[in-house]
């Protein structure tokens, strides 16, 4: 008996290979068996896909929205950082050491004949000056960038650790 | 009103930082969610709370919804998952509850048997309430093949299960459950006799 509905509900879902599917039709056409199982099958098919579906309560998207919206406010801020601006950064800096490192080798003098390694100019530590690197205005306003930069740091970390502390 | 855009759109609309395209997600989708859960927690309470709970899931995941499958069939089973969670934290619970006490709840359920005539009694309500006799598996495959469009392979990828378990498991729960709507009205024709 379990074949015959199990062909059936088959039928009805229509998951039989098409031969199959008409020999069904023809069991259902020819034997009053099957037929009357058919049609009870038919009718149970047809409730099941009137069966209504449960209504939520009137504030469902609400409360799920707010639970969102509370979340995000919580989320740090380091979080919503952009993963591809710091991947940038780091690119660039990476690509600056790298161009140093290149330009700077380059500038040696490798033949090493006895005592001919020469450091170049550039890089003789007896030739250089702390005056000559802080000196021009490019270099001061880059300075003075950093400093404001710190000191606006450093009053965002104080403001969040009195934050903290008031919770 | 519901929004007239396609799931796909309104995604990418949220992904784009625009919460209201799924607040139209969750209006399009709660009704078929929260009667999910509710086959897994029969009371409404938790069915929502699981409801809540899976649109939450979703949201947190949405920008790994890979678009291979349908977002409802990705949902649901995020439903699926979630409703299982909590059958089995729900079972570690009860077992700690007093055996009187769930003899009290299952005395008190036949109450409601009293309160209407078996003729004001459509037949979708024997439908409901043959359905919520069902094991949650069962009233799961059942509620996703006739509600949720979803076909057999849908539904096997939304449980985790291969889709011939899938088809076996949709004609025993079929069986099942026309069992127990014929039961249901013969307790119930007798009950007036």
């Amino acid at each position: 008996m379990n074949s015959i509905e199990e062909k059936l509900w088959d039928y009805i879902d229509g998951t039989l290979p098409a031969a199959e599917q008409q020999a069904i039709a023809l069991l259902i056409e020819q034997e009053e068996v099957y037929r009357n199982k058919y049609n009870e099958l038919l009718q149970l098919n047809s409730e099941f896909k009137a069966m209504e579906l449960e209504e939520p309560s009137m504030a469902f998207t609400y409360n799920v929205m707010e639970t969102i919206r509370a979340e995000n406010a919580m989320k740090p801020l380091e979080a919503t950082i952009n993963k591809r601006i710091i991947t940038s950064i780091a690119a660039f800096f990476i690509f600056t050491i790298t161009a140093m490192l290149v330009y700077v080798l380059s500038t040696v003098n490798w033949s090493i004949g006895g005592s001919e390694f020469k450091i170049p100019v550039e890089l003789n530590l007896k030739a250089v000056h702390l005056s000559n690197f802080f000196s021009g205005p490019v270099v001061k306003g880059f300075l003075f960038f950093d400093v404001v930069m710190g000191l606006f740091l450093l009053d965002h970390y104080l403001r969040r650790k009195t934050v903290a502390k008031g919770q | 009103m519901q929004s007239k855009l396609t799931d796909i759109e309104l995604i990418e609309q949220t992904l784009g930082g625009n919460q209201a395209a799924y607040a139209d997600l969750v209006k399009r989708h709660q009704r078929f969610v929260f009667t999910l859960a509710l086959r897994f927690a029969k009371g409404r309470e938790d069915a929502e709370e699981i409801a809540q709970d899976c649109f939450i899931k979703a949201y947190r995941s949405l920008s790994s919804f890979q678009q291979q499958s349908k977002f409802s069939t990705w949902l649901y089973s995020i439903v699926y998952t979630t409703a299982m969670t909590f059958l089995r934290k729900k079972r570690l619970d009860t077992d700690s509850i007093d055996a009187d006490e769930s003899y009290i709840q299952i005395e008190s359920k036949p109450s409601g048997y009293d309160e209407y005539n078996v003729e004001n009694k459509s037949r979708s309500y024997y439908l409901n309430q043959a359905i919520e006799q069902l094991l949650p598996d069962d009233a799961t495959i059942i509620t996703l093949f006739y509600k949720g469009e979803q076909s057999l392979e849908e539904i096997a990828k939304a449980m985790g299960i291969e889709a011939n378990t899938v088809k076996v498991k949709l004609f025993r729960a079929r069986q099942r459950l026309k069992d127990k709507l014929e039961r249901n009205l013969k307790h119930e024709v007798n009950e007036l006799i």
